[in-house]
């Protein structure tokens, strides 16, 4: 079981979050086919959102046949999702914290790490992609 | 039933002040409708027009397919938590759930003591001396313990801290999530109702400036910022709601239907916070203009 | 609604009671006695009659000066603590919306609260009223004319009360606020009590007239107010537990006495006696007849009853029930005005 958590700065939709939060948790794995998500009253009472927008995300993660509603039981993961090799990943997060304490180091603050952060990674993915 | 309500040219008129002028309103069942607008907007007259204290001085008013206070069937379907959550300060916590249970026909006993015992209240204090947090609860409790079809919120979270009000909105939307009543809560903050709300009813100065999707809302709407113009060409069926000019770049508020193609702007999705206070200040400035002479503006060809 | 009016005015209602019941015990303990004392010392009294009933009369001057001051004050304080705040606190603290949002309409609501407080109220004063005219029965008997203490006994009190309470409520649901309705609610009651007292009891019923002779006078005597000439006044009882509501002297013809009759009168038959007030000397009160001055008071009264008779209006002992039973009823009728205001306004407002 997974437990979701909102940004309200960050301008993405709840609903998006939601989304994007479950997509998150089957590329790191900690969600399997079989797992069930919370409830749709359980998210509410947690986030104190609407459950129209619980019940619109998991309508957007079914559509991409992840997830399935059993009525009376709940939603379960049905599908996965392209998963980075743990190995990569724990190579690429070492090279990352390795830059993260060069750059600190070299007397950056964390402030203006993110910055730098935030702005390549906007380089790379969302203007290279043309995606708003 | 769908729709939780339904106005026709309503009016309310305070001696000759009028404080809601022709509000036309259908409002869905089944959802959360955030009712927003400044302090003296009229939200209060609309709310207590809704639940039967007041009468309206023009037009009809429907709740729930009825006239409201058409009678005890009628008050029986509605819970309403009125401002600052009223209660009777010399009884006690559960001295207050007896009144629900013998005031109201359909009253959830067991869901009542669950809650105040959930709640941590303490049954022998007297209402008087619960904190602002605390008496909200209990009153959110007795007008849900009613098990209505609406429930109609007056500033529920206005006075309470970030603490209390985020469990307050916790248990309505739990309670949402189980009962699927249909929710009508006011606010002058839209940060209190954005988390919440999937339908959006903005009252300026007595007026409904925009009612409608939440979601709708903010695909419709978007914002464009680029070089500074003074004469704009738009597709025919968008609205411009706002513009500002700096010297170098113009940007507007739009409402449209249509995607905007023009590449010389940028065009990016707004927050209902933008939305809100764009529709606003449009209103203000209506009004402002009515009283003095117009300001120069925007010349917008359709 | 009935029973959380009940919880809503348990409080108040358990210690108003609490507080009746310790006067009720007080009253038939020193009651019973005061019952006693009078069989024993007063109905059957041979000699020294003037003492023991004085001594009687000055018996229990706590409890009858407690009781005094009750029965004056409980019907305004029944308006002022019960009537007022029961809806003006309703607004006030803004509980009206949490109210008038169960499910009970607004009317019935307005309704049980009413009906429940006015019958509080008035079995409230009712019992009180009894208790005070029970305790006082034997006082009464002795000392007192019933229409000197019309509006301490009996039950002209429940009226009073029940309309204090109305006028309480009405004044609440038109001002909303608990300390000005109070004080509202006092004014209200004092000015129907005095425009009652003053205006409207003289003449609820047409009042009898009796002729009598100067003789019978109770009083007869000589007034001059800041040098006027000298006239004649003179005063008459109809008869014991009357109420005498006018006295008026009248010539032989059977006109009212003018005042130059009545100087001219007094400057021809009784001059001896009828002198102005030395200059300085102080003006009122009676002044002590020089001695051998009672021969010309009598010559000159016995003269006046050849001239002039008094013609007394008034209230006979008889009418006492009727006028209580009037006095109530005048009340209870403008208590339920009250209440149906309180209706009609609150109907109003919500327009």
């Amino acid at each position: 079981m997974i437990e979701f958590h909102l940004d309200p700065s960050s301008g993405v939709p709840t609903y998006a979050q939601l989304v994007q939060q479950v997509h998150q948790a089957l590329q790191l794995g900690l969600l399997e086919p079989g797992d069930r998500l919370p409830t749709a009253q359980q998210v509410v009472a947690s986030l104190a959102i609407n459950p129209n927008t619980v019940l619109k995300a998991y309508r957007d993660l079914e559509r991409e046949g992840l997830v399935r509603a059993r009525p009376g039981l709940g939603t379960f993961v049905v599908g996965r999702l392209p998963r980075t090799d743990p190995q990569a990943q724990a190579k690429f997060r070492r090279s990352m914290a390795s830059w993260l304490r060069s750059a600190r180091d070299a007397g950056l603050s964390g402030e203006e790490i993110e910055a730098i952060y935030r702005t390549a990674f906007r380089d790379c993915f969302v203007e290279g992609e043309g995606v708003a | 039933m769908t729709t939780a309500m339904e106005t026709a040219g309503v009016g309310k008129r305070y001696g000759r002040r009028w404080a809601l002028t022709d509000c036309t309103l259908t409002i869905p069942a089944g959802r959360v409708v955030g009712l927003v607008g400044p302090n003296g907007a009229g939200k209060t007259t609309l709310l207590h027009l809704a639940v039967g204290l007041l009468e309206p001085s023009a037009g009809s008013i429907s709740v729930l397919g009825e006239r409201p206070n058409a009678g005890a069937d009628q008050l029986a379907r509605i819970g309403f938590l009125a401002q600052d959550s009223p209660t009777y300060s010399r009884l006690t916590v559960e001295q207050h759930l007896r009144m629900g249970e013998w005031l109201n026909p359909n009253w959830d006993a067991a869901f009542a003591a669950d809650r105040v015992r959930d709640l941590g209240l303490d049954l022998g204090q007297r209402t008087g001396t619960l904190s602002g947090g605390q008496r909200a609860q209990l009153a959110l409790t007795l007008a849900v313990a009613k098990r209505p079809q609406l429930l109609v919120l007056d500033e529920p979270v206005a006075a309470l801290d970030p603490l209390a009000r985020r469990e307050f909105l916790q248990t309505l939307m739990e309670v949402v999530a189980v009962d699927g009543v249909s929710v009508v809560l006011s606010s002058h903050l839209i940060a209190d109702l954005e988390r919440v709300c999937d339908y959006l009813v903005v009252l300026v100065a007595g007026r409904v400036a925009i009612d409608g999707d939440v979601d709708e809302l903010l695909a419709g709407h978007h914002l464009l910022t680029g070089p500074r113009r003074d004469h704009v060409a738009l597709p025919g069926n968008t609205a411009v709601i706002e513009a500002s000019h700096t010297e170098k770049q113009t940007s507007l508020l739009v409402r449209t239907e249509t995607p905007i193609l023009d590449p010389s702007w940028t065009v990016t999705p707004i927050t209902l916070d933008d939305l809100v206070l764009a529709y606003m200040r449009q209103a203000r400035d209506r009004d402002r203009d009515a009283t003095s002479e117009p300001a120069s503006r925007l010349a917008v060809a359709r | 609604m009935t029973r959380f009016a009940w919880l809503q005015s348990r409080t108040q209602t358990l210690g108003v009671y609490a507080m009746l019941g310790a006067l009720a015990i007080a009253a038939a303990i020193t009651g019973v006695h005061l019952s006693n004392l009078y069989h024993s010392h007063i109905l059957h009294c041979t000699i020294g009659c003037d003492l023991a009933t004085t001594q009687f009369l000055h018996s229990d001057t706590f409890l009858r000066n407690s009781f005094d001051v009750l029965s004056l004050v409980t019907p305004a304080l029944l308006g002022i603590f019960w009537g007022a705040p029961l809806l003006a606190r309703e607004f006030e603290a803004g509980t009206y919306r949490l109210a008038w949002t169960q499910s009970v309409t607004r009317s019935r609501w307005l309704t049980t609260k009413l009906a429940t407080g006015a019958g509080a109220v008035a079995t409230i004063a009712g019992i009180l009223t009894l208790v005070i005219t029970w305790w006082y029965r034997a006082l009464d008997k002795v000392g007192s004319n019933p229409y000197d203490l019309f509006e301490r006994r009996d039950i002209a009190p429940i009226g009073y009360a029940v309309f204090a309470f109305a006028a309480g409520a009405l004044i609440g649901v038109v001002i909303r606020r608990v300390v000005p309705t109070m004080a509202a609610t006092l004014g209200v009651y004092v000015g129907a009590r005095i425009v009652t007292t003053r205006l409207i009891r003289p003449h609820l019923l047409p009042p009898l007239h009796k002729t009598l002779s100067m003789l019978n006078a109770d009083g007869f005597g000589f007034v001059s107010s800041d040098g006027s000439p000298i006239t004649l006044v003179a005063k008459a009882s109809a008869g014991s537990n009357t109420w005498t509501q006018s006295t008026q002297i009248l010539t032989s013809t059977g006109h009212v006495a003018s005042s130059a009759q009545l100087t001219a009168f007094v400057q021809q038959y009784c001059p001896a006696i009828a002198n102005p007030p030395a200059p300085g000397a102080p003006g009122n009160g009676p002044v002590k007849a020089a001695p051998g001055v009672a021969d010309a008071f009598h010559a000159c009264r016995d003269e006046a009853a050849r001239v002039f008779h008094l013609a007394v209006t008034y209230q006979p002992a008889s009418r006492y029930w009727a006028l209580q039973w009037l006095e109530t009823g005048i009340f209870v009728a403008l208590a339920a005005l009250a209440i149906g205001g309180c209706y009609w306004w609150i109907a109003r407002r919500a327009r």
